[in-house]
């Protein structure tokens, strides 16, 4: 059976979380070809016993042996010499008012003494519970936040030519999000800039689990190697008439706009052990954070990545191309957390995964101007045929964690 | 007189506790809650398996068995319920009463069903509801599920169908701290004839003079009001997997402050002129 | 060892609950429907939840009724809680009319509802008022006046005498306790209510303590 995208021919399960060997890691989306050239997947190892242990598990067990107070010590260090008593920014948090910048803001403004500069990339289409998490975030918890509003008409196009091409949705959020944290700080000198958790807890290397993300994602040299929605820019700016400008936003900070700086972006996650469900009472507590007033499509919780109307569509996507739906992402996470057992996320998994997000599909697709009987037929296009088999008029995942 | 029903959400051998019904941070055991509110005179207690209906599973009996040893009060305990069977065993084990949500929106024969066989008294409809708008409406599997069943529809329903009390719990308040949803007390004040306990929000003592400048319920229940400022940080032998990352850091949540089940009594006793007993 | 109490299984009635009670005061009990066991036990607890023909029924369906009347004929500490008090009177008039046990006098209503009292059933934590004069040897204390109801029928006693408490519902004095020599019956749920209901379960066992030591000192005379 042909396996699309250089995908793991054979389908394999980690014996302690719920993912499989399909999941992919992080690639810098500004090198996303519609072939995912380059793109490398979860690293899986065998055990002793021969068993499958995926790295997100194998981090989950580093972070059992940390010395917390050690790496609060190294936190404080940075922190003392960044600090600005004159008033100044000596930080930037990128978010949109999620349970983890609301975490990240408040403690290093409140417990640490830092003065933050908040920046949000906003979500491509806020939910009004969401928008309402974002203006309390910054009313309730008090902090300076700058938001960069993008132009309707480029990202609308960009979402839906991300879709057409490579059926990632979240491509224009993604590019934005990871680099707009290094941008303001560059344009207002402030050399510190810290996101939440680290990817490598859920699916990079597990060398990628340092205090720093490697800057491949927020800066390159690279500009003739760009690619945009699975297009290369040039392409993109002669076939639909757009200019450099317009897609600037989306592509990381050149070498000139940092000259002088030396930036560096932090995972707090490294400092600070990351709970994400903790991170949801504290953000309750602090900015009256709401979560989603009815369960998440495709997954069992509430108050996780519920701000933006395409977040559903994003993990109905990795379902269609990689067979790992929401569920099996948070399942995941909370089983190394160890706050639920396998068996209870494989409970979860089969019971939510891939369920079809209809809650908020209309206004996507209205929203960027892509027909719906269009986009049905695309998702087609995207399943790996190693991956599904068709039963009657359905589709069916040949491999699923549970059965 | 009003009853002080306190309510302890369970997963698996640990008390838990969300805000919105969302989140499972464990608080402690149950014994421990359940004993030291009993001791200290709660009129009535409520076991509800949160993760019953999401993990199709039974509540784990001898929770209601240990606290039917220490406890000599009488005891509700519900959360996935959609058998007889079930009902039969939960009382067997100790529980006075059952209350039923999701099975009962799901086939109201359910409803007469137990109450046919086990007495209407013996069972309590739970409502758990989101306003949307002016209204509120129910949902299913504890918070997960939309349903366009509107609260006070649904509580006329049942009044038809010879339910003699419901428990109202307001998911917008849950764990907040709030205070009760007044609109809710309203809406409940103006429509519903039968007997309701309130639940959801309650953190000060005003909160009560709020409500009951507006309705009469036949009680209030609280959970985290009452399980913050007793519980302590140390975890016991642990079965089960859970988010025990509270205990263990030792937080605190501060949108609760001590507060007794005395303090309460007390309160009601002087400002609201409720009686109680002892 | 032979159990001090029995409580009767006979398939109603929250008999675990009140096996919790018994042990919390250091009452040794089985929950059975064994004859023998029955009949050599110190005391014997009817429980009973739910309707009084089903319960009538099955009784007798045990043979049950017979020994309970045979060993209140012989002295035996009778306790009735809730429908197992309404058994030991004359007959109800729940659902058909239906015969219970006879052993004291009276009858089991249901509780009237008119315009102004629209329900039915009692339940919850009611005052009850204790009838002065009544050799209850402390069951009922004064201080404790709240217990815990859940019923809607009710008795009424044939001889007045026997009343040993009152409550209230509806607009109505419903009669809350009774005892007649040996015989006790409680309409509320003393497992269920809280330290005035546990000091029931003393007294129990007081009375059993009283009891056998006076078998004790006729034993020794002999």
């Amino acid at each position: 059976m042909r396996n699309l995208y250089s995908l793991p021919k054979k389908v394999e399960f980690c014996s302690k979380c719920v993912y499989s060997n399909q999941l992919p890691s992080s690639i810098p989306e500004y090198l996303h070809k519609p072939s995912r050239e380059g793109a490398k997947y979860i690293n899986f190892r065998k055990n002793l016993k021969g068993e499958n242990i995926c790295s997100a598990c194998d981090v989950a067990e580093l972070k059992k042996n940390i010395n917390w107070k050690k790496r609060e010590k190294e936190l404080l260090k940075l922190l003392n010499k960044h600090r600005r008593k004159n008033g100044e920014y000596d930080c930037v948090v990128p978010g949109s008012g999620g349970k983890d910048s609301v975490y990240a803001s408040h403690i290093l403004k409140y417990k640490y003494g830092m003065n933050p500069l908040t920046v949000t990339w906003p979500p491509i289409l806020y939910t009004d519970y969401g928008y309402e998490n974002y203006k309390n975030w910054i009313e309730i918890g008090g902090f300076d936040n700058i938001a960069f509003k993008q132009n309707g008409h480029v990202i609308k196009l960009l979402t839906r030519l991300s879709i057409e091409n490579l059926l990632h949705p979240f491509q224009s959020f993604i590019l934005g999000q990871k680099n707009i944290g290094a941008k303001i700080a560059a344009k207002y000198k402030i050399p510190l800039v810290f996101y939440g958790e680290s990817d490598a807890e859920y699916n990079n290397p597990i060398s990628e689990f340092g205090s720093t993300r490697d800057h491949k994602y927020w800066f390159s040299n690279k500009s003739d190697k760009y690619y945009l929605a699975g297009l290369p820019i040039s392409e993109l700016i002669n076939k639909y008439k757009l200019k450099y400008s317009d897609l600037k936003p989306y592509l990381p900070i050149e070498k000139k706009e940092i000259k002088g700086i030396d930036i560096q972006v932090n995972y707090l996650g490294y400092f600070l052990k990351w709970v994400p469900q903790e991170a949801y009472y504290y953000s309750v507590e602090h900015t009256n954070f709401k979560p989603r007033p009815f369960r998440t499509q495709g997954t069992y919780s509430k108050y996780s990545g519920v701000d933006d109307k395409i977040d559903d569509l994003h993990f109905y996507t990795t379902y269609i191309k990689f067979g790992l739906g929401r569920a099996t992402y948070d399942a995941a996470q909370e089983i190394r957390n160890k706050h639920i057992t396998r068996d209870e996320g494989l409970k979860l998994v089969s019971k939510f995964d891939g369920e079809f997000p209809d809650k908020y599909l209309d206004d996507v697709l209205d929203h960027i101007g892509l027909k719906k009987d269009k986009f049905i037929k695309l998702l087609d296009k995207f399943r790996s045929p190693h991956l599904w088999k068709k039963e009657g008029k359905n589709w069916q995942l040949r491999h699923r964690v549970f059965d | 007189m009003i009853r002080i029903i306190p309510k302890l959400d369970i997963k698996n051998e640990n008390l838990v506790k969300g805000v919105n019904l969302e989140g499972l941070r464990v608080l402690g055991d149950p014994d421990y809650f359940a004993e030291s509110y009993y001791e200290s005179g709660a009129d009535e207690i409520i076991y509800h398996d949160v993760v019953a209906s999401l993990y199709e599973r039974n509540i784990d009996l001898s929770l209601i068995e240990k606290a039917s040893k220490k406890t000599f009060v009488p005891l509700i305990v519900g959360g996935g319920i959609t058998n007889l069977s079930q009902v039969e065993k939960i009382l067997k084990s100790g529980a006075d009463r059952v209350f039923i949500n999701t099975a009962g929106i799901n086939n109201q024969k359910f409803i007469k069903k137990v109450i046919s066989q086990f007495g209407a008294s013996t069972v309590v409809v739970s409502i758990e509801v989101v306003k949307k708008k002016k209204n509120y409406f129910c949902r299913k599997d504890f918070g997960r599920e939309e349903t366009n069943l509107e609260l006070i529809e649904w509580c006329k329903k049942l009044e038809t169908m010879g339910v003699v009390e419901l428990i109202v719990t307001s998911i917008d308040k849950d764990g907040t701290g709030e205070g009760f949803d007044l609109d809710i007390a309203r809406q409940l004040n103006k429509h519903v004839k039968i007997d309701y306990i309130l639940n959801g929000g309650f953190s000060k003592l005003e909160h009560f003079t709020d409500v009951l400048n507006i309705c009469k319920p036949s009680g209030f229940a609280i959970g985290s009001a009452l399980h913050y400022s007793i519980l302590k940080h140390k975890i016991g032998s642990q079965k089960h997997d859970g988010n025990f990352e509270f205990l263990k850091k030792k937080t605190q949540f501060n949108n609760f402050k001590k507060i007794s089940i005395n303090d309460i009594k007390k309160f009601l006793i002087k400002k609201k002129n409720i009686k109680f007993r002892n | 060892m032979k159990p001090t109490v029995t409580i009767i299984d006979y398939g109603m009635g929250n008999l675990f609950s009140i096996k919790c009670a018994l042990d919390k005061v250091g009452l040794k009990s089985l929950i059975t429907k064994d004859i023998s066991k029955i009949r050599n036990s110190e005391a014997i607890i009817l429980p009973g939840v739910g309707a009084f023909p089903d319960a009538i029924k099955k009784l007798r369906y045990l043979k049950l009724d017979k020994v309970i009347i045979d060993l209140y004929s012989r002295k035996k500490i009778i306790f009735g809680i809730c429908l197992g008090m309404q058994l030991l009177f004359e007959k109800s008039y729940e659902g058909k009319i239906s015969k219970g046990l006879g052993i004291l006098k009276g009858k089991v209503v249901k509780f009237q509802t008119n315009k102004n009292f629209k329900k039915s059933f009692n339940v919850g934590w009611k005052k009850i008022q204790i009838i002065k004069n009544q050799k209850n040897k402390g069951f009922l204390n004064a201080k404790d006046n709240y217990m815990y109801f859940i019923h809607s029928f009710h008795v009424k006693p044939g001889n007045e005498q026997i009343i040993t408490s009152k409550s209230s519902f509806n607009g109505l004095n419903f009669v809350s306790s009774v005892n007649e020599e040996n015989v006790y019956g409680f309409q509320f749920h003393p497992e269920k209510s809280s330290k005035s209901g546990l000091n029931i379960y003393k007294c129990l066992k007081n009375i059993i303590y009283e009891k056998s030591l006076q078998l004790t000192k006729k034993s020794r005379v002999l």
